[in-house]
């Protein structure tokens, strides 16, 4: 197994005439295995529309995702998550009809999600262990005790938290994180900090799409920086910090050396 | 008014249409799949019933098939007619989502019935198959009508328990999350379009088992008895009962075929005034319909449950 967990190869999307991701010659970057990436860019940089096209949410128009070596284009979106990749978006989406902890179980992969089992009965005996597995991901995020609440009475910041949850319980290799702080206060904040290191520590993948550079230039091991689509520049945070052309994309060029 | 023939009535028209409610309800309130062609997985199911179950043509018969079968074998046919019906109308339309998939089912059902209309080789046409074979319920010592309310209430029965299987497990939990976020939901890795797929085939095998049972009490099968006006009603049905669980949309349907049988029931002196009644039917069940679209007092006393 190599090194590298996920490799976009010269990925492009266009959305008619207008090229979102890629410019002419395709977004390329490696992340490697067990890191905390920051992808950041100006508002319209192409960040979200790259997770989109990482998890299979959108097609792309040219070029290719790996995970694991095993190119994500020949996949279905639905299987995308079962092999390892998990993602949160940017404006938080959660399941309404269901409950808290229903929202976090109908995150994993259950047997009973199969006909056959489900007409013999045979998924009951699982039902509890994944049970406890939800409860356990709620409370790693602070919610245990909203389990059975509507998903309505969540505030903004609950509701990112109720994303991460969900994708924790499918216990995935690599996760894509869109604005995770985004409306949340700041001792949540500091939850959630707290949390992306401790996945971080587990070994996991991170990438995380930020605004917020104090909060994501503190845990990154390595920082993409994204303009019109196309890479501006790749390194560490202290690399990224002292980029001149970041710099001027974010604070214009009066404010570069 | 003989009210044992009312009970009787009710009873079975009412488990028959609450079959197909039933399905509806998991079809839509529970899967988001608006199918406005019930009506033609209906048909399908009593086609298949009275051609599976009929004697082949002779003499100036227009039919083509008949194969004598007993009434079991009739019923099974029916299940898979319907089936494979839901399969064919189902595999194309699986991308279609909201009003575009409820004008597709329409039409589906409206070309359905210009085929039996047409047809005269599988249907014998306008016509229809009359004399369509019965079960022979006198070796149980039942008289028909008994015999009929009690496959109604079975079959009904049946399907209920199934939709709560399927509904009560986390196969239910995942249809729950696609309707509300198809997106969200394929990212934790539901594959919605096979989810869709069974839910509208496995929801449509009653509805047939429902047209075979109509086809043994009717004993006759014929085009304008699979009208647009069957799937209305049904929707109505739906409506009336409140969406969502199984109980309600049962209610909601014996509510609607009780009114419509009590109005029936009456004797009425002249045709005139019988039409008159029949009109006032319709007018004042497209009134409840409307009404409980406008103030929805289900969804008022489940926001009210739920507050408490």
């Amino acid at each position: 197994m190599t090194d590298d967990i996920l490799v976009v190869d010269k990925l492009t999307k266009r959305f008619g005439g207008l090229k979102a991701v890629g410019g002419d010659s395709g977004l390329s970057f490696k992340v490697k295995r067990g890191t905390l990436v920051g992808l950041i860019g100006p508002n319209g940089a192409g960040k979200s529309t790259t997770f989109n096209l990482i998890s299979g949410v959108l097609p792309p128009s040219s070029g290719s995702v790996s995970l694991n070596g095993k190119d994500l284009s020949k996949i279905k979106t639905s299987d995308i998550a079962s092999h390892g990749l998990g993602r949160t978006f940017q404006t938080p989406r959660a399941f309404p009809s269901l409950t808290v902890l229903e929202n976090v179980m109908v995150g994993a992969d259950s047997p009973g999600e199969r006909l056959m089992p489900v007409l013999s009965g045979a998924w009951r005996g699982t039902e509890a262990a994944l049970k406890d597995k939800a409860t356990e991901v709620l409370a790693k995020v602070g919610l245990e005790g909203r389990l059975n609440e509507t998903v309505s009475n969540l505030s903004g910041g609950e509701l990112r938290m109720l994303e991460v949850a969900r994708q924790l319980v499918r216990d995935p290799e690599i996760l894509l994180l869109d604005e995770p702080t985004a409306g949340v206060d700041p001792s949540l904040q500091g939850k959630l900090s707290s949390i992306l290191v401790d996945l971080h520590k587990e070994g996991r993948t991170l990438i995380v799409v930020e605004h917020n550079l104090h909060f994501l230039l503190r845990i990154a091991d390595a920082v993409i920086v994204l303009q019109n689509g196309e890479l501006l520049a790749q390194g560490t945070p202290h690399e990224i910090k002292n980029d001149q052309r970041v710099i001027a994309a974010y604070l214009g060029d009066e404010y570069a050396a | 008014m003989n009210i044992e023939q009312l009970v009787l009535t009710v009873l079975t028209y009412g488990c028959l249409y609450g079959v197909m409610t039933v399905s509806l309800n998991l079809q839509y309130a529970r899967g988001g799949m608006i199918n406005f062609g019930t009506v033609a997985y209906f048909a399908a199911g009593a086609y298949a019933y009275a051609i599976f179950t009929q004697e082949p043509p002779s003499g100036l018969d227009q039919y083509a098939f008949g194969f004598n079968a007993p009434w079991w074998i009739g019923v099974l046919a029916a299940g898979v007619a319907s089936l494979l019906f839901a399969i064919i109308t189902g595999w194309p339309t699986l991308r279609l989502r909201g009003e575009y998939l409820a004008l597709t089912t329409f039409a589906f059902a409206e070309v359905f019935h210009s085929f039996l209309l047409n047809e005269r080789r599988i249907g014998n046409g306008s016509v229809g198959l009359s004399n369509v074979n019965r079960p022979d319920f006198s070796v149980i010592g039942l008289e028909d009508k008994y015999a009929f309310a009690t496959a109604a209430v079975v079959l009904l029965l049946l399907t209920a328990l199934l939709c709560r299987r399927v509904l009560a497990s986390p196969y239910g939990r995942a249809i729950d999350a696609i309707r509300d976020d198809e997106i969200a939901a394929e990212t934790v890795g539901k594959d919605i379009k096979r989810m869709r797929f069974q839910v509208f085939v496995l929801s449509s095998v009653p509805i047939g088992f429902a047209g075979a049972l109509y086809a043994m009490i009717t004993t006759l099968v014929s085009p304008n008895l699979f009208t647009a006006e069957v799937t209305f009603f049904v929707w109505i049905a739906l409506v009336l009962g409140g969406e969502h669980t199984i109980k309600g949309v049962v209610l909601g349907t014996i509510a609607l075929v009780t009114f419509e049988e009590v109005v029936r029931s009456f004797h009425f002196e002249t045709v005139r005034a019988a039409e008159i009644a029949a009109s006032v039917e319709h007018i004042m069940t497209g009134a409840i319909f409307i009404m409980i679209l406008r103030w929805q007092p289900f969804d008022r006393i489940k926001k009210k449950r739920a507050a408490a």
